[in-house]
């Protein structure tokens, strides 16, 4: 069904639905006119139908010129421009002005907001001893799910029976909402009625305090978060190992090759990719990390982790500009995990053969 | 004999797969550990069908039946729904009137959001990996990363910004906003996802398909969606668990008419200065754990396939 | 020692019964075939004495020694699978170096046993690729250099070529061939190809629905087919199989009728023996001599299609009573489509099957 011939561009003051070098053009002009002559609302809402008209005239010029490729894309790339991007783009900018969302005065400062959130006599040891704390989570939060995660994901690897009905047990933390499970879990670790310390007590007949001290408050955290998050990196490993075709196992007895070697050569080749990505996925959940510690020790006892405080900076002290240039120092952070991700994943991914 | 066969497959207790086989030895054990891991979502059940008192006492009180006299009375606890019915209305004292919680409409707020998120994600996304993964455009990767590396951002980066930009629209406190912004939160998954799907599908047969005739969204819709069925429902799965307990956004974005359950659940938690109703909470959390409970149950088989095309190939 | 036997091996799955009494004994040096259908049970049967399948019943018995609970790396056997199972990972030097690391050598001698191995199976130049990274051709080649690089007990080719264009099955069977004389085990190798099992092995072993139906050398399962299904798939083109009536027999000649027409042939006594008159005849179509004249002792029948096949030349023609028949005629005689054939049988290549579709033999 691919067409033979294709209509011609339209020239550029050819008033046509599809010329979109002109909508561009004309919406680039209402857009400034509206921003330096309108109220903020209304000229926003100008902006925004300027953006509409230009995407809907790159739609047309895709359909009439057959780009199937960029119709079908559209939709998903305007929700993410508009949601997403757009947003980014504007913390962004955010970061380089003084503004509290809370005042009306707004002002260009250039790079103040980073060196006050990096180099700040007064804030920024706090801002470093909080990135070390999340640093410490993450790295916790994440050895012990891959830990677990794996262990769990082994045992579920064979078929036997009810092995349906045991693995949604298994997979039910996850789905629970952080708010309960934070909340039950200061519930469990109640020094007064709560189950760790009546256990405990059985034993060394006193009551027994989990959140007091740092150490106490990392565990009860990390354990909590481990223990919600451990099924998705099963659940990854799992996919992993089933997929490992059968007939390389036969081989592998037929080759009398020992399990530690059929793990390393055959199993841990093909869960590799997926344990990178449980690994990556992990890691980036870790470092949004907060909800636990607010629900947990409110930020007490050296938790305190950059999100949390980001959150208190930007929605409680209503300073906005520190936060969205501690947002983008957190971003930075990412983008150079996430790089460094992908070159591992892809120096040592080689790809294996689709038998 | 053989329709005895296939209903003891359906239970789960033999499957032909690429696993190898074990017995009921491996049961007990997986049954154990299982129960062991699923304690405390156990724990939650059982208390909310627990009185305050009951909930807080010492020693804690596990089971419901004295089963014959065999457990001391000191373990067992009067099953009560009092915490059930309170979900929705309740009397603070006495003989006052039963008080509506809002809870109902938290629950509906929930189940809209999320439903009509998830599906719109999905909805957009597919024909999106089916643009990517067909009509490669220049620089390809480069878009994909972008849109991948959107997810990856702490959401609080972005979450200034639009609460400024929703009160600028008004958006803030609408359906439309923050289903919009779920959408985009689900968008990026589900692209990758699917994405890496129809990259795995042979285009012999679409091509086929195109020579027997076939439009190009018959071709679509005939031929390539029903071999990613696996991708679908994986993809509504994990969409579902994240955007069902999201609390962030919900919390800053919502209004009184669309709060959610996890926000309400939080402000019944921090509620009343009476510390937290642990059986009410746990009520509320039973309840909003059963939907995504049995779907992500009965779309099971499909999550495992589904994950393992997820890998990154880039 | 190497030897594989078969007892009365059975393997059922539930009701279904995949194999069914499987005897059957492979020398010291021998090559053995198993061919049939797909779904036959040859590649259970193979997987049986790998020990991949687990038997129901039976006995395995491999090196003099009784097999069957034992697991397959216990059993010291080397296998080549259908889609080689190359470790997709490893490289293909790993690959071949795998079944050694078992035995306890030093990683030198590891090194040189590969290298030997690679040399005579020509993978000297991508030992260091992965799977991935050669082609169909050589994959089975690694696949069966990891098979020949220790000292197992014995062989065991699950469809090794059925993956390769036909040029590179030719000179892969030679080369296996080759190979496999050299190493003087006991050898069982499944296919579907009975080209490929006819100049492979020593002997072939034709199943069908988890029974072996004939074991034989190649010569013999040709020659003298057990029953009515070794005949037909045996063979191309395939053998013609006509139901007939057997009149009378007397003096070694028998009479016999099929569909109205009579014939009469030189056949074995045993025929005389038969208890019903219903007999099906086997003639491959190369037994025919073309004569110019009808006559009692030659079948009539019209020539409906032509399939030149080179050197000769393949007719398809009906008989007077309307049984298809498959001719084989040499390139120079020039049959026409419509053209009157007076067929004569070879009377020592008529197979006679009786009522039970089981061979008359003299």
């Amino acid at each position: 069904m691919n067409p033979i011939t294709t209509a011609p561009p339209p020239t550029l003051f050819t008033p046509t639905p599809d010329n979109w070098k002109l909508a561009i053009m004309i919406g680039l002009i209402v857009a400034v006119l509206a921003m330096i002559l309108l109220p903020p609302a209304v000229s926003f809402w100008s902006v925004g139908a300027m953006a509409a008209m230009v995407a809907a005239s790159f739609v047309v010029n895709a359909y009439r010129r057959y780009y199937y490729g960029g119709l079908l894309v559209a939709p998903a790339i305007a929700v993410l421009v508009v949601m997403n991007i757009f947003p980014l783009l504007w913390s962004l900018g955010l970061s380089f002005f003084a503004y509290q969302s809370n005042q009306q005065t707004i002002r260009f400062v250039g790079l103040a907001n980073y060196i006050k959130v990096l180099a700040d006599e007064l804030k920024a040891p706090e801002n470093w001893a909080n990135l070390t704390n999340t640093a410490m989570f993450v790295v916790l939060t994440v050895t012990t799910q891959m830990i677990m995660g794996f262990l769990l994901a082994l045992m579920f690897a064979k078929q036997f029976p009810l092995r349906k009905y045991l693995l949604i047990l298994v997979l039910t933390p996850m789905m629970l909402s952080v708010v309960a499970a934070g909340v039950f879990f200061s519930y469990y670790y109640d020094p007064t009625f709560g189950l760790l310390s009546y256990f405990i007590r059985i034993f060394s007949g006193q009551q027994f305090i989990l959140m007091d001290n740092k150490a106490g408050a990392v565990a009860g955290i990390v354990f909590a978060d481990a223990w919600m998050w451990s099924p998705f990196v099963m659940l990854l490993v799992l996919a992993g190992l089933v997929s490992v075709p059968k007939y390389l196992y036969e081989a592998a007895a037929i080759d009398r090759v020992s399990g530690w070697r059929q793990f390393w050569s055959i199993t841990f080749p093909y869960i590799r990719g997926l344990l990178m990505l449980a690994l990556l996925f992990r890691t980036i959940e870790a470092f949004k990390m907060a909800d636990l510690v607010i629900l947990l020790t409110k930020g007490g006892n050296g938790t305190m982790t950059i999100s949390y405080h980001l959150i208190r900076i930007a929605n409680e002290q209503n300073k906005t500009s520190e936060g969205a240039a501690i947002s983008y120092v957190m971003l930075f952070i990412v983008i150079v995990l996430t790089n460094l991700y992908l070159y591992i994943a892809n120096r040592r991914t080689v790809e294996p053969a689709h038998e | 004999m053989s329709e005895t066969a296939s209903m003891w497959e359906k239970l789960g207790f033999r499957k032909a797969s690429g696993v190898s086989e074990a017995g009921w030895g491996q049961t007990l054990f997986a049954g154990l550990i299982s129960l062991i891991y699923f304690l405390p979502v156990l724990l939650i059940i059982i208390t909310s069908f627990k009185l305050q008192t009951e909930a807080l006492a010492i020693p804690p009180k596990f089971i419901p039946t004295h089963l014959f006299g065999l457990i001391p009375d000191a373990y067992v606890f009067t099953p009560t729904l009092e915490n059930y019915t309170s979900v929705f209305s309740r009397s603070m004292t006495a003989g006052a009137a039963a008080e509506n919680t809002g809870f109902d409409r938290y629950f509906f707020n929930s189940i809209v959001i999320a439903s009509v998120s998830v599906f719109l994600a999905l909805i957009i996304g597919t024909l999106a990996a089916f643009g990517f993964s067909r009509y490669p455009l220049k620089g390809n990767d480069t878009y994909l990363f972008v849109i991948l590396t959107t997810r990856m951002l702490p959401a609080i980066v972005v979450i200034i910004p639009v609460i400024l930009m929703f009160r600028i629209t008004g958006l803030s406190g609408s359906y439309l906003g923050i289903i919009m912004l779920y959408t985009a939160f689900n968008l990026p998954f589900t692209i990758w996802m699917m994405k890496s799907f129809f990259d795995e599908l042979s285009l012999d047969v679409e091509d086929a398909a195109r020579l027997d005739g076939s439009s190009d969204v018959k071709v679509f819709f005939k031929i390539c969606l029903p071999q990613v069925i696996a991708g679908l429902a994986a993809t509504f799965v994990f969409g579902l668990i994240l955007t069902w307990n999201e609390f962030l956004f919900a919390l800053l974005l919502t209004g009184v008419d669309t709060r959610t359950v996890p926000v309400g659940m939080s402000q019944a938690v921090a509620g009343g200065g009476i510390g937290v109703l642990w059986g009410l909470l746990a009520a509320i959390e039973t309840l909003f754990l059963i939907p995504v409970f049995f779907v992500t149950f009965f779309l099971q088989d499909h999550l495992l396939r589904g994950v393992t095309f997820g890998t990154v190939k880039r | 020692m190497s030897t594989i036997e078969l007892k009365q091996a059975t393997k059922k799955y539930g009701d279904f019964v995949a194999a069914r009494d499987v005897d059957l004994s492979v020398k010291k040096g021998e090559v053995v075939c198993l061919l049939g259908p797909s779904g036959c049970g040859k590649t259970t049967t193979l997987r049986m004495i790998a020990g991949l399948e687990r038997i129901t019943s039976g006995e395995v018995i491999i090196a003099g020694q009784r097999m069957n609970e034992l697991a397959p790396e216990k059993r010291n056997i080397a296998m080549v699978f259908q889609f080689y199972a190359l470790y997709p990972a490893l490289t293909v030097g790993q690959n071949i170096a795998m079944p050694l690391h078992h035995e306890k050598i030093s990683a030198a001698e590891i090194n040189s046993r590969v290298d030997k191995v690679a040399e005579i199976l020509h993978l000297g130049p991508v030992l260091k690729r992965l799977p991935g990274q050669i082609s169909e051709g050589e994959k089975q080649r690694v696949a069966v250099a990891r098979a020949i690089v220790r000292d197992p007990n014995c062989f065991l080719f699950d469809e090794p070529l059925s993956r390769l264009d036909v040029e590179l099955r030719h000179s892969m069977r030679g080369q296996i061939k080759q190979v496999l004389a050299n190493l003087s085990k006991a050898t069982v190798i499944v296919t579907h190809d009975q080209l490929e099992a006819l100049t492979m092995a020593d002997r072939i072993a034709i199943m069908k629905d988890g029974l072996i139906e004939q074991v034989g050398t190649p010569h013999e399962v040709f020659a003298k087919p057990a029953n009515v299904f070794v005949g037909s798939f045996i063979g191309t083109p395939q053998m013609n199989l006509v139901e007939a009536q057997l009149q009378n027999f007397s003096k070694g000649k028998a009479r016999i009728s099929f569909n109205g027409q009579n014939l009469e042939i030189t056949t074995n006594e045993r025929v005389g023996a038969l208890k019903s008159p219903k007999i099906t005849l086997g003639i491959r179509p190369r037994a025919f001599a073309t004569e110019s004249k009808a006559s009692t002792e030659n079948i009539q029948a019209k020539a409906e299609l032509i399939e030149p096949m080179g050197a000769e030349t393949l007719v398809h023609a009906r008989t007077q009573g309307g049984n298809d028949i498959r001719v084989v005629v040499p390139r120079q005689m020039r049959v026409k489509i419509g053209e009157a054939l007076h067929l004569r049988p070879d009377p020592s290549q008529i197979h006679v099957f009786g009522e039970d579709a089981k061979a008359v033999r003299a």
